[in-house]
């Protein structure tokens, strides 16, 4: 066996992120590993890569067998990871890419023969069709990725782990990759594959593991194995969700968004009304994350924006504030949190200016507010002065939640991006619960975007498939479940493929 | 472990014991530094240098920087003194000229970096140089002879008390109620940990530090005023010149980290009284000139280190109760 991981722990704070994972990969493998949002997987990954020591547990590698690993014992020990965001240095050429930091040399000079030789051979193994001497930078992603896989391939790796490396491929890149996959599996080596798409798990895997809650849920072969049987092996047992709140078609919509057009996306029509949620499901670069910034204001737009029957002329953050809109980003770390700001300044920023009386903060009412708004979003632990970056990922989500809801603010649409990364599991369903009681108690109109199919059927009351910068679909009610989300997605995939 | 002192604690002000040391140093080699008279005389040479370090400080704290405070000095200073000397102007329009040639600068400044988005760097090191031009164009020869009414700007006394150390007192404290009592203070620092999501709460992230370059802008200029009236000669050339790295010093040993976001106030003022101290006790001691600007240089290095040290010694602190759990766990304790 190529890898063996054994009774591996770790924890993060009071967060028990992996409990004793067991995870076996063979040569000549595909081991794909599922799970949801905070479930594990890429604690494993980055176990695996030595980004930290594991607590406990061992992890096995070709025949050696380590208690923990640095970044470069992972290397040298023969794991090869090819992270959603790419290690490659974008101004740099292929070849220099493919070498860097482990170049070839002869005579204390750098060989460039025998780089250019070593590098095309491997572009050749993966099938890939960049030149040489391009800027990695000018690649589209499918080739910059076979870049970064030849890079990988260049150390001699017996483990080769991708993690989600469909996400942001146009379809016809998943096609060569896949294929590039299979021929690497030919070849012997051992693969682990994450993922969120079933359809890639039933053409590609052999073996999958499901984790849940920092545990081995179910190991198995895949072989004889239905979707549904795939689906079941992931879904959560269901939880205890209040329940949606009505919503009345005769209500008008909160939000009103009329062709939507900017750079890559567009036009988009869509309507939100009060009390309801409303799932923008999609892949990476389908244009969620920018239609939710265009309403915003955060990018230039065409089109109307209602918001309670006004329009709101001026795309800026600062116009979409004062007509109700709020939006919590994605990008936690950069976009929304104050790292170093205490957790009173994270959740009331914005609040401050309100509560305060002639141009002066008043302390004590900012220190109530937190205190509401710790205790009605379970903020743990209910601090106000510690920063920020001491917090878990779930809790500084509350924190950025808690920014627009918190009953001072006049937030009437709430928009939300990736409301769950990097959050674990049991502060996901606590957003999923914050979420449903604000549409249901307080009306707001709440439209979110999410790569996860198993977040939109948890959390939203009507999804809208978004494709390529449009609305492709719309699914509400029972027809509106994780299988029906992937078909429709993968629908259109096909028929790209037909019409390429 | 409850008798060990926080070392978070003593992270947050590490000048105040080396200010302490410092003066009992001076007071036990000299027998004179501790005077009130040397003391009266330590707050008067550094207001000029509080008057500009303090906004200089919120403009840091938002993420930007100011290097062109030198020259905006020296075109107060040269503002006000021609108003005085050539056209006998009385305190307030002197005054008043200067601050517009600073408001104007600052303008400029603002308008590049916070309006077109150009690096505050290049900008202002552009405009120091720029600004020293307009300075010795106007007025290339020394300017003196201010008459009464605006040597009182430097040479007044209020409540006993020399009049730049008034004028310092109040932008501190009007700089201080700004960063603690009002909704802005805290925009600034937001702005200067993260201007994305500053913007995207709502923040005005462009007006901010705009008027905080306006702020710096007119500070600089009264500082070069006050001076001015003070020596009661002005010389284009050479007034100011190196202030801007003075400030700099001084905020930075402050605690004010370059990359914004962090800092405090009274951390400022005591870098202030620590150049100020270490300048003044030096030269009681007879350490030359050159000697006290390698101190000076040192110092802050020193600042940058302890800056650079004291999240690892807090993140130390953090860690130990876990680690201290680990070993007892552990068949050999670990000596750590």
């Amino acid at each position: 066996m190529a890898l063996r991981v054994t009774g591996l722990r770790k924890s993060f704070g009071g967060v028990h992120a992996l409990q004793g994972v067991d995870l076996t990969i063979e040569a000549g493998e595909v081991h794909a590993l599922l799970g949801h949002n905070g479930a594990g997987k890429s604690t494993l990954i980055k176990a695996l890569g030595g980004a930290f020591q594991p607590d406990d547990g061992t992890i096995e590698v070709g025949g050696r067998s380590h208690a923990g690993l640095t970044p470069r014992q992972s290397i040298e020990a023969g794991i090869a990871i090819i992270f959603q965001h790419l290690s490659l240095v974008d101004s740099l050429s292929v070849v220099d890419n493919i070498f860097l930091g482990q170049e070839q040399r002869r005579l204390g000079m750098v060989d460039r023969r025998r780089q250019r030789e070593a590098a095309q051979r491997l572009l050749d193994r993966l099938g890939a069709t960049s030149s040489l001497d391009s800027r990695v930078g000018d690649l589209p992603m499918g080739q910059k990725q076979l870049v970064e896989i030849a890079k990988a391939l260049s150390r001699d790796p017996v483990v080769l782990v991708l993690d989600e490396p469909t996400a942001a491929l146009s379809s016809h890149e998943i096609g060569a990759l896949e294929r590039t996959v299979r021929s690497l599996q030919e070849q012997g080596l051992a693969i682990c594959y994450v993922t969120h798409l079933l359809g890639e798990v039933e053409r590609l895997a052999d073996r999958m593991t499901v984790l849940r809650d920092g545990r081995v849920h179910v190991a198995t072969s895949l072989e004889g194995k239905t979707r549904r049987d795939i689906i079941e092996a992931i879904a959560e047992p269901p939880t205890d969700l209040p329940p949606a709140g009505p919503v009345h078609d005769a209500d008008p919509p909160q939000l009103q968004v009329r062709g939507l057009a900017g750079p890559g996306i567009g036009p988009v029509d869509l309507e939100v009304r009060p009390g309801e949620i409303v799932g923008l499901y999609g892949l990476i670069g389908s244009g969620r994350t920018r239609t939710l910034e265009m309403v915003f204001g955060r990018r230039s737009r065409r089109g109307s924006i209602t918001v309670g029957g006004r329009e709101v002329r001026r795309a800026t953050p600062r116009a979409a504030l004062a007509a109700g809109l709020a939006l919590v980003p994605g990008d936690r770390g950069r976009q929304g949190l104050f790292a170093s700001l205490t957790a009173l300044d994270n959740a009331l920023l914005p609040a401050q200016g309100v509560l305060s009386r002639f141009g002066l903060r008043r302390r004590r009412a900012e220190a109530e507010a937190f205190e509401r708004l710790a205790t009605s979003l379970a903020v743990h632990p209910a601090t106000p002065n510690a920063p920020a970056r001491a917090f878990s990922g779930g809790n500084q989500q509350k924190l950025l939640l808690g920014r627009w809801i918190n009953g001072i603010l006049p937030t009437t649409v709430l928009l939300l991006d990736e409301p769950t990364q990097g959050v674990d599991v049991r502060a996901r369903h606590e957003i999923y619960k914050v979420v449903r009681t604000i549409a249901s108690e307080r009306r707001t109109a709440v439209l979110f975007a999410s790569t996860d199919p198993e977040e939109v059927v948890a959390l939203a009351d009507r999804a809208l498939v978004m494709q390529d910068g449009r609305v492709i679909g719309e699914l509400a009610g029972a027809a509106l479940d994780e299988d029906a989300l992937l078909h429709a997605v993968h629908q259109s995939d096909s028929d790209l493929q037909e019409q390429s | 472990m409850s008798t060990t002192v926080n070392p978070r604690q003593l992270a947050r002000y590490p000048l105040i014991p080396v200010i302490v040391a410092m003066a009992i140093g001076f007071e036990l080699s000299t027998g004179s530094f501790m005077g009130s008279q040397n003391l009266l005389g330590i707050a008067t040479d550094s207001a000029t240098l509080a008057i500009v370090a303090v906004p200089s400080a919120l403009l840091v704290i938002s993420g930007y920087l100011d290097l062109s405070v030198g020259s905006t000095y020296a075109l107060g200073a040269v503002a006000a003194g021609w108003l005085a000397s050539e056209h006998g102007g009385g305190l307030l329009t002197c005054v008043l000229l200067s601050l517009l040639a600073g408001l104007a600068v600052g303008a400029v400044n603002g308008f590049l970096c916070c309006v077109v988005g150009l690096s505050p760097f290049i900008v202002t090191l552009g405009t120091l140089t720029a600004v020293r031009g307009l300075a010795q164009q106007f007025a290339p020869l020394p300017l003196t002879s201010f008459g009464d009414s605006f040597a009182w700007l430097g040479g007044a006394k209020v409540a006993g008390l020399p009049s730049p150390v008034v004028i310092a007192l109040l932008v501190v404290l009007v700089a201080g109620a700004i960063l603690a009592l009002t909704p802005v203070g805290r925009h600034i620092y937001a702005i200067g940990v993260s201007r994305e999501a500053a913007y995207l709460s709502g923040v005005r992230v462009r007006t901010v530090p705009f008027t905080l370059f306006l702020a710096t802008g007119a500070c600089a200029a009264l500082a070069g005023a006050i001076k001015a009236s003070v020596l009661g000669a002005v010389q284009s050339g050479t007034a100011g010149s190196g202030f801007e790295l003075a400030v700099l010093t001084a905020v930075l040993v402050g605690g004010v980290a370059l990359t914004g976001g962090s800092g405090t106030l009274v951390g400022v003022v005591l870098g202030v009284a620590f150049l100020g101290i270490l300048q003044n006790g030096l030269t009681l001691v007879g350490v030359p000139t050159f000697w006290q600007q390698v101190a000076q240089g040192l110092a802050l290095v020193v600042a940058a280190g302890l800056a650079y040290l004291a999240p690892r010694l807090e993140a130390l602190a953090a860690v130990r109760p876990q680690a201290a759990r680990r070993t007892t766990s552990e068949p050999t304790p670990a000596t750590t």
